[in-house]
């Protein structure tokens, strides 16, 4: 399940980003979900575990990766550790939810990340409910962040 | 610093065009849209200028912020366009807000979160889009965009209860053209009280209405507030100051050409946010009148009908006399 503890959390990593440029490895880029999460966020295709298409930017590393599919492949790939998911824009919320359904994964959030329309399953830590779409989550987070 | 500063910066595979029009500005939205982009060859460019293969106008030098040692570096950069990437977690400490008060830059930030210590407008938080506006350019080009849209009502809205951030003169004026009508009014007595009061409030047709220079914090959860629930809707003038002096009550020619330029007349270093140059405005303004304005509590003569109808006439499709 995913949770989610809303606000200023001293554990978790504030920049994800950083963390990811000196942590990855080449499986994290090749892995089927990273290169999913890729192809969807930054519209680029992995060609390799070291070059990724980019219709931007053209033939980039995965350093040169947007800052919240680093995020979303840090939290997937090291869930033991918690991330600022705030680094991820609403683009990425979807894919939040995913490896949230796979795995159990607590994520730091400062702000309020827009989870769709859909019903969805998260829990808010700061709270301690589980919250199933936005119209119920917003009152709860709203309280805690801006 | 004041007025309208245009940049425009590009390589060889991306162009950026925007316009940056007070103190402090927001990029936030999307993931993979270049806001961190942005920010790196705004550095790149300030490093090794035209050398770097970056082209950069404006008529501000550009700087980017970051690190532990912003605040040694914060103090050598004056009359700048200063550009922090969100990857900043001093964003959002009271330090950080006492410097940008304290400092005669502009600031382009870059952030999803709300920053509750530093008072930027609804009007200046963008996302960033690619568009087509100049089919053929070599470059993917980017502009800047209003990321929250449209948040007043699309059509006449009759309101069940008004909730005033104020708790002074613009109270006391919702209060006053309330008497007798089906709204009540209420005050958040503060902005950041807004979203409980309104939270506590989610079965009735609300009108929030607040100082949108200073808003832009409190915008996002508001929002999402919005856009999910149809019965509550935002009003959020510069001011209530603003509304005064843009109603025509007061007929001078200064105050039109305020109104059209504000940038031109807002010294960034010496107001922190909008708000605070149109109370002094109105006030000086209004020292000789029977309008004789004060913040603290609203001149009874703001109350007279004619007066009412005129400011009311700027809240639009707001059903309030």
């Amino acid at each position: 399940m995913l949770s989610v503890y809303y606000g200023d959390m001293s554990e978790s990593i504030y920049n994800p980003a950083r963390y990811f440029k000196n942590t990855y490895t080449d499986e994290w880029i090749t892995d089927e979900l990273s290169k999913k999460m890729i192809k969807d966020v930054d519209k680029s295709e992995v060609l390799g575990p070291r070059i990724i298409d980019s219709p931007v930017l053209g033939g980039i590393s995965p350093r040169e990766l947007s800052g919240g599919v680093k995020t979303l492949i840090c939290i997937y790939k090291q869930p033991d550790k918690i991330f600022n998911a705030s680094a991820c824009g609403d683009n990425c919320a979807r894919w939040l939810l995913e490896i949230g359904n796979m795995m159990d994964v607590t994520i730091n959030l400062r702000h309020i990340m827009d989870f769709g329309d859909g019903d969805f399953t998260i829990k808010v830590l700061n709270t301690n409910q589980i919250i199933h779409n936005m119209r119920e989550l917003i009152p709860v987070a709203g309280m805690i962040v801006r | 610093m004041k007025g309208i500063h245009h940049i425009t910066i590009s390589n060889s595979s991306l162009k950026y065009e925007f316009s940056l029009k007070r103190n402090i500005t927001v990029i936030r939205g999307d993931s993979a849209t270049g806001k961190t982009t942005l920010v790196e060859m705004i550095n790149e460019y300030y490093e090794s200028g035209r050398e770097s293969g970056i082209d950069l106008k404006c008529d501000k030098q550009c700087r980017v912020l970051g690190g532990r040692d912003w605040q040694t570096l914060l103090p050598t950069m004056k009359d700048s366009i200063v550009f922090i990437d969100e990857d900043n977690d001093f964003l959002t400490t009271d330090e950080f807000a006492r410097a940008v008060k304290e400092s005669d830059n502009y600031f382009c930030l870059v952030t999803r979160e709300g920053l509750p210590n530093l008072p930027y407008s609804v009007e200046e938080i963008y996302g960033i889009r690619t568009s087509n506006r100049y089919a053929g350019l070599r470059q993917v080009y980017h502009e800047f965009y209003h990321i929250y849209g449209e948040y007043r009502p699309h059509e006449v809205f009759e309101p069940e209860e008004i909730i005033v951030e104020d708790s002074n003169a613009g109270f006391e004026f919702y209060s006053g053209i309330s008497e007798g009508k089906s709204y009540s009014v209420v005050s958040a007595e503060g902005k950041s009280n807004v979203f409980s009061k309104v939270n506590e409030a989610l079965d009735k047709k609300v009108v929030i209405v607040a100082d949108g220079a200073a808003f832009g914090p409190e915008m996002d959860r508001l929002m999402k507030l919005c856009t999910r629930n149809k019965n509550i809707i935002m009003f959020l003038p510069e001011s209530f100051e603003w509304l005064i002096l843009a109603s025509g009550v007061f007929q001078d020619g200064e105050i039109k050409e305020i109104l059209e330029n504000p940038s031109d007349h807002i010294e960034s270093s010496e107001y922190f946010s909008w708000e605070r140059f149109f109370t002094k405005t109105l006030v000086a303004k209004s020292q000789d009148s029977y309008l004789k304005y004060k913040k603290e509590h609203l001149n009874p003569a703001y109350l007279n009908e004619n007066i009412v109808k005129k400011i009311v006439a700027q809240i639009a499709d707001i059903e309030l006399i």
